[in-house]
């Protein structure tokens, strides 16, 4: 008779399995506390080593920063012979996701509406949205662009009291006013630059115009310049673009755009930003 | 901003533009003078649904948003689902920023969009139909809202019996790029979060509130009308034969004359760019079919012919049906990083190799545009750009790797004049030459 086919036998091998794990040593280090043994020609330790003249081992190959998954080695220094400062690593390539990192670490707040302090509003013609769709979550984008429409954007405050009153999740609606363009968490600003971004405008240079907007406005498309005057959004010009690419400056469209425009321009813009006055 | 509507000739077959008119909007008598409701007349008069639709699948009508799907097999399926409720839903959102095909059509011929959602609605046994419009695209919005008024009161919709108890509404929506996926655009008008769907089931099954809905692009139900009152063998008669009937397309770029124009399907890209474009400006490189998500054909394939297979085989899509004309001073490299970008800006954000996928796509077309190539990189790109194609929800990132494989694979020599040279053939970028570096 097979050994597999007496009743039980399986049972009691799972038994021992499990019984015979009680009496193993344990594996898990209580980490800061206790620290694993690393063999000393262990090749992944995250420090430099120094030669026994004290000098770094370090010869900046950056094999490490591109090898790197998570991209959290950058280095800087100098050349062999001391004349050029080096800087290259993967920045170049990931500049946008090494920015935010950055800034992460700076320890500076980084723009994200959740995390933020809300200011308090009148709810009360919230209350009437509400009501007025009542209630239900799935009405949930009629009732963002109607509070829009009273509070001129969409404050944390109002959302969070939609999301209490309507019993939807507040990360359900934070995700929907993110991902239509025409839904602002920022109050209404003084200007607004907007930039075509179709194939023919791209073709004429739209992205180089975009790109200037972008460096001298200090923000992306469909953000607000850190100053809060200049609001940066795309609109579409319908293939009628022609010569260079469709800008429209508070609605009005300029005759022409380049990037060299684009720095006057938003240097103008800032600095002459109307008070109270909604785009 | 409207651009201009072409003369395609006399051998071209007007359907979709037949009572266009620019200018002031003719009222619904003076558009029922030119045949406006004749065919809605006819079929509920005298046909029944069973006979139209059999008419539609016989014209061999396809989707005309880009997909191609059969038009009648899309109505079959709805038709022969048991729930009771069905809907109609008429895609006029215009993603592309830079066409105005769809626009120009609302605008010009709100009747014959209001007559085939009507059309449509009757034979699937719809008793809503919605027409979803850009909210960029206000005149187009108003001048549908009128003409469904028009209807009501003439009674063909909007009444209390039976088929003429249909309502259209026209509704605008707001959104990104991806709201003109058929998927997106019913999560879009049931106000939800704007991503699609996976498919199967596909919309005709299980669409709007997960009734069985008809999605059309507005060119397909605006040729509907034309095909009942004619019959389906006047339709076959027109275009190719494997893709008969009409589209219409956007001419932009260094032709001579920009604008829109109704083209039979199989027409050559190279017809339409010489006939109603006028021929084109100084050297031509390359032309842009399909706007964002297109793809560049180099002079050499301008004989492709404006099917959905022979685009689809030669790397382009039918997409907005815009044909955008590129000269010497384009450097292709920059303009499909820069198009990729766009689409990764406006990818939804379900599927992974989409948003970042796509990103990594942009970023090795810019490494490649500021000469900062690692040896794999190419590899790299057609690989990931293969991941990206594979994993698609939806028809935005099934072809956002277009416009940078359609350049890897006609303007090759492009690529390597950055990578290894360091130089841009078009004097756009300033890509960092590490060979210039080594010599100097």
């Amino acid at each position: 008779m097979r050994t597999d086919r007496i009743p039980g036998l399986a049972i009691v091998k799972g038994m021992l399995f499990a019984v015979r794990q009680v009496f193993r040593p344990n594996l898990t280090v209580r980490y800061p506390e206790e620290l694993n043994e690393i063999s000393p020609r262990h090749r992944g330790r995250l420090i430099l080593l120094y030669d026994e003249a004290g000098t770094l081992k370090c010869e900046t190959c950056f094999q490490c920063a591109q090898a790197c998954p998570i991209e959290c080695i950058d280095m800087g220094g100098v050349d062999t012979r001391n004349r050029y400062h080096v800087h290259w690593g993967a920045s170049e390539q990931y500049a946008e996701r090494r920015e935010e990192s950055a800034l992460r670490r700076s320890g500076r707040p980084v723009p994200d509406r959740t995390f933020d302090p809300f200011e308090p509003v009148d709810l009360g013609p919230l209350d009437e949205i509400l009501a007025a769709g009542k209630y239900k979550p799935a009405n949930a984008l009629a009732m963002l662009e109607s509070a829009q429409g009273v509070y001129g954007h969409l404050p944390v405050a109002a959302l969070q009291h939609m999301a209490h009153q309507t019993g939807a999740d507040y990360a359900a609606l934070y995700g929907m006013a993110t991902s239509y363009p025409h839904l602002h968490f920022e109050p209404p600003v003084g200007h607004i630059v907007r930039v075509c971004r179709c194939t023919q405008c791209t073709l004429l240079g739209g992205g180089r115009v975009l790109a200037a907007f972008r460096e001298h406005l200090g923000t992306d498309v469909g953000g607000v310049s850190p100053d809060g005057a200049v609001r940066l959004d795309v609109t579409a010009c319908g293939g009628t673009s022609s010569g260079s690419a469709y800008v429209e400056v508070d609605g009005e469209p300029l005759p022409k755009s380049s990037p060299e425009d684009a720095a006057t321009i938003a240097a103008a813009l800032r600095a002459n930003v109307p008070q109270g006055e909604a785009a | 901003m409207s651009l201009p509507i072409l003369d395609g000739g006399k051998d071209w077959p007007q359907v979709l533009l037949a009572r266009a008119t620019e200018g002031k909007l003719p009222d619904i008598e003076a558009a029922e003078a030119k045949g406006a409701w004749e065919a809605f007349r006819k079929a509920t008069g005298e046909l029944s649904p069973e006979v139209v639709l059999h008419t539609i699948a016989e014209s061999g009508l396809r989707g005309r948003g880009g997909a191609g799907y059969p038009t009648g097999a899309k109505w079959r399926d709805c038709v022969t689902q048991p729930d009771p409720v069905h809907y109609v839903v008429a895609n006029g959102f215009e993603a592309d920023p830079g066409a105005q095909v769809d626009r120009t059509l609302m605008e010009l011929d709100p009747q014959a969009v209001v007559e085939g959602t009507a059309i449509a609605a009757w034979v699937v046994g719809a008793e809503q139909a919605i027409i979803a419009v850009s909210s960029s695209a206000p005149v187009a919005a108003e001048r549908l809202r009128v003409a469904v008024e028009e209807a009501e009161a003439r009674g063909y919709v909007g009444g209390d019996a039976d088929w003429r108890s249909l309502r259209i509404e026209v509704r605008e929506v707001t959104g990104s790029f991806v709201v003109g996926e058929e998927t997106v655009l019913l999560r879009a008008l049931e106000g939800q979060r704007a991503q699609p769907d996976q498919r199967p089931p596909h919309p005709s099954r299980s669409g709007l509130w997960g009734k069985p809905t008809v999605v059309n692009n507005v060119k397909t139900l605006a040729a509907v009308p034309w095909i009942v009152a004619h019959g389906a063998g006047a339709y076959t008669s027109l275009g190719s034969a494997e893709t008969p009937g009409t589209t219409l397309v956007q001419l932009g770029g260094v032709v001579r004359k920009p604008g829109v124009v109704e083209v039979p399907l199989g027409t050559t890209v190279r017809q339409i760019l010489d006939g109603p474009g006028g021929s084109v400006q100084g050297s031509l490189k390359a032309v842009l079919v399909g706007g964002p998500t297109g793809g560049f054909l180099p002079p050499d394939g301008l004989d492709t012919p404006l099917t959905y297979e022979d685009l689809g085989q030669a790397g382009a899509v039918a997409g907005s049906g815009t044909l955008l004309a590129l000269d010497e001073s384009a450097c292709l490299v920059e303009v499909a990083t820069l198009m990729t970008r766009y689409l990764n800006d406006n990818a939804c954000g379900k599927t992974i190799p989409c948003r970042i996928g796509t990103r990594r796509l942009a970023e090795l077309g810019a490494g490649f545009c500021s000469g900062h190539v690692r040896p794999r990189d190419a590899e790299l790109l057609s690989e990931l750009a293969a991941d990206v194609h594979d994993a698609a929800l939806c028809g935005l990132e099934k072809d956002a790797a277009n416009p940078l494989l359609s350049v890897m694979r006609y303007f090759a020599p492009e690529f390597e004049a950055h990578s290894v040279r360091g130089e841009c053939p078009a004097g756009v970028c300033q890509p960092l030459s590490l060979a210039g570096a080594a010599s100097s």
